[in-house]
């Protein structure tokens, strides 16, 4: 029963929901941020715990065979509860004083723990149940003020949307199960010529695919990704960017990558077709976007156009450079969403009916109002675009010269020009933050954001400028896809 | 004698069913009952597929799935009731504020 502790950080985790839960019943509301300050420690607790696994280089399988230890899983397990780390330290500020408290705690905690059994299943079964937890619970925190109609109007796009995809997923594994007669993922692999010889093969990775591009927000899947980070409040954006985005490609990379990899030319094409139109379209929206985070939601669908570049070249570099990129989109964009986050409170500040407090208009003169925020996010801002000595540009370099290196050189020069056009919008929020003057005085950050984007922001300039560990674990995730 | 083929194109229809009325229908619940459709597709395909393969893992896989599609229809009727209590209403023609 020794294994049963290399799944410790997920029940950790679990047990600290419940906790929260329960001991929320019995606090009043303005003793609730208590809760916050104990997600928090199971959130540090489970990666301490998931970054000891990930050190000894244990393998192992668990609960006959349906979910593996791996420096993949553990590598994404540690994406997922550093973006949780984030999140719940900024909600300290953005639940204060709600009485629903202890039911956003134990919703986040939940979605965290379905993105960590999908990075660590290893059969059909356990990663559809990890994806489902991750989508309800994303669902109802998207919606979690209950009267805004902003935010019920986001939740109820995302629930669509997210339901649907996991229709398609869902009838697309029926035929791969169908075919192959296993759910375990190495077995569809030993099996795939079946699927492969068959019409039912391809219909089943086109459904697969399409399900998966809603949750990673590939063109033409992405439509309620704008509308949702848009309408959701800062930090659950974050989370849905940072983390739940990203469960969408340890999912593909698992379904599509391992188990058919004997398909590989049929999804190659596909997926060179969607990276493109998803980082062009991307990019070409964002530049007319007057509210930060709409931009910020269309750079994420853009980004994530690169990071399905991997799926194209389909060399271990490049998969490392997509893991990568992963892990350096998950800080930039949940940190910038923070710092969004933290805009849009300096406004509600000044006048209580603001409406739109994330229009770029709020952002003139921020460099004299708030230093730090203005400085973190035109970090977090200059790393998205790919500038040097961020992470960004780390993972952007990695990716791109490994498709170069494969010989995709007209895939590459793609993406690189879709990068100098990011780089516009990018720059002029930069441009309203410092060089526009200020209407208004100076405000001092709430010390719970301000914690959560420091945080972000030094992960930022370390896989910046000290990449090679980040590289070096990239590479071993990565060898984990491509046996 | 019914074919394992005729399980196949009844839930394939059905999934159409679903799929289009996804895209055109207007009425929250509609749309849930849609989702609905294509949930109950998948199932009839995991367990024809398991009932002529003489192996059990379809039907299980088909019972996780009856439970979460339980809990989607949980969390989906409670977001179209929170929209109701707010506007009178669960057409979501009209529900547009978010738009580019």
């Amino acid at each position: 029963m020794e294994n049963i502790l290399l799944f410790s950080p997920e029940i950790i985790l679990a047990v600290t929901a419940i906790v929260v839960l329960f001991t929320g019943l019995f606090l009043k509301t303005e003793h609730k941020s208590v809760l916050g300050y104990i997600a928090v420690a199971g959130v540090i607790i489970s990666m301490a715990l998931t970054l000891s696994i990930m050190l000894s280089m244990t393998t192992a399988s668990m609960f006959y065979g349906t979910m593996v230890i791996d420096s993949l899983s553990q590598l994404f397990k540690l994406i997922f509860l550093s973006v949780a780390l984030l999140v719940s330290i900024a909600s300290i500020k953005y639940v204060s004083g709600s009485r629903n408290t202890e039911e956003f705690y134990s919703l986040m905690l939940l979605a965290v723990i379905g993105m960590m059994v999908v990075s660590s299943s290893n059969d059909l079964i356990t990663l559809f149940v990890g994806f489902e937890l991750a989508g309800l619970a994303t669902y109802a925190l998207v919606g979690f003020e209950k009267k805004n109609i902003v935010l019920l109007e986001a939740s109820m796009k995302y629930f669509i949307i997210g339901a649907l995809s996991s229709a398609l997923i869902l009838f697309g594994m029926s035929y791969v199960y169908g075919m192959t007669g296993t759910t375990s993922i190495p077995g569809i692999a030993e099996n795939a010529s079946l699927l492969a010889e068959s019409p039912i093969g391809l219909a089943a990775v086109v459904l697969l695919i399409a399900g998966f591009g809603y949750k990673m927000a590939l063109v033409p899947f992405h439509m309620w990704a704008p509308d949702t980070y848009q309408g959701a409040s800062p930090v659950i954006s974050a989370l849905l960017a940072g983390a739940s985005k990203k469960m969408g490609f340890i999912a593909a990379f698992k379904v599509i990558i391992v188990a058919l990899i004997a398909l590989s030319a049929d999804w190659r094409t596909i997926f060179a077709v969607l990276a493109v139109i998803t980082m062009t379209l991307g990019n070409v929206v964002a530049l007319t976007q007057t509210s930060v985070k709409r931009m910020l939601a269309y750079s994420s669908v853009a980004q994530a156009g690169y990071i399905a570049m991997a799926f194209v070249v389909l060399t271990p570099t490049a998969l490392a450079g997509g893991i990568l990129y992963i892990m350096s989109h998950a800080f930039m964009k949940a940190g910038a969403f923070i710092a969004v986050g933290i805009v849009g409170f300096m406004v509600l500040l000044g006048n209580r009916e603001a409406r739109n407090v994330d229009h770029i208009d709020n952002f003139k003169g921020l460099a004299k109002r708030m230093p730090l925020t203005a400085f973190s996010l035109m970090v977090f801002l200059f790393a998205l675009a790919g500038i040097p000595a961020t992470a960004g540009f780390v993972s952007k370099f990695v990716l791109f010269a490994s498709t170069i290196e494969a010989g995709l050189v007209w895939l590459a020069v793609i993406a690189i020009l879709n990068s100098a056009i990011s780089l516009f919008y990018y720059a002029r929020v930069v441009k309203y933050m410092y060089f526009m003057p200020a209407e208004g005085g100076r405000v001092s950050e709430p010390a719970p954001f301000a914690v959560a984007m420091i945080i972000a922001l030094a992960a930022v300039l370390i896989i910046g400028i000290w990449p090679e560990p980040f590289i070096y674990w990239a590479t071993e995730a990565a060898k984990v896809l491509l046996i | 004698m019914i074919a394992l083929e005729h399980y196949l194109i009844l839930s394939a229809i059905i999934f159409s069913i679903g799929l289009y009325g996804l895209m055109t229908l207007k009425n929250g619940i509609r749309l849930m009952m849609c989702i609905e459709l294509m949930l109950n597709a998948a199932i009839i395909n995991l367990v024809a597929f398991s009932a002529y393969s003489h192996d059990i893992t379809g039907q299980v896989f088909a019972l996780f799935i009856i439970a979460l599609a339980a809990a989607e229809a949980a969390i989906g009727l409670a977001i179209m009731l929170s929209i109701y209590r707010v506007r009178d209403d669960i057409n979501l023609n009209e529900v547009n504020i978010l738009r580019w």
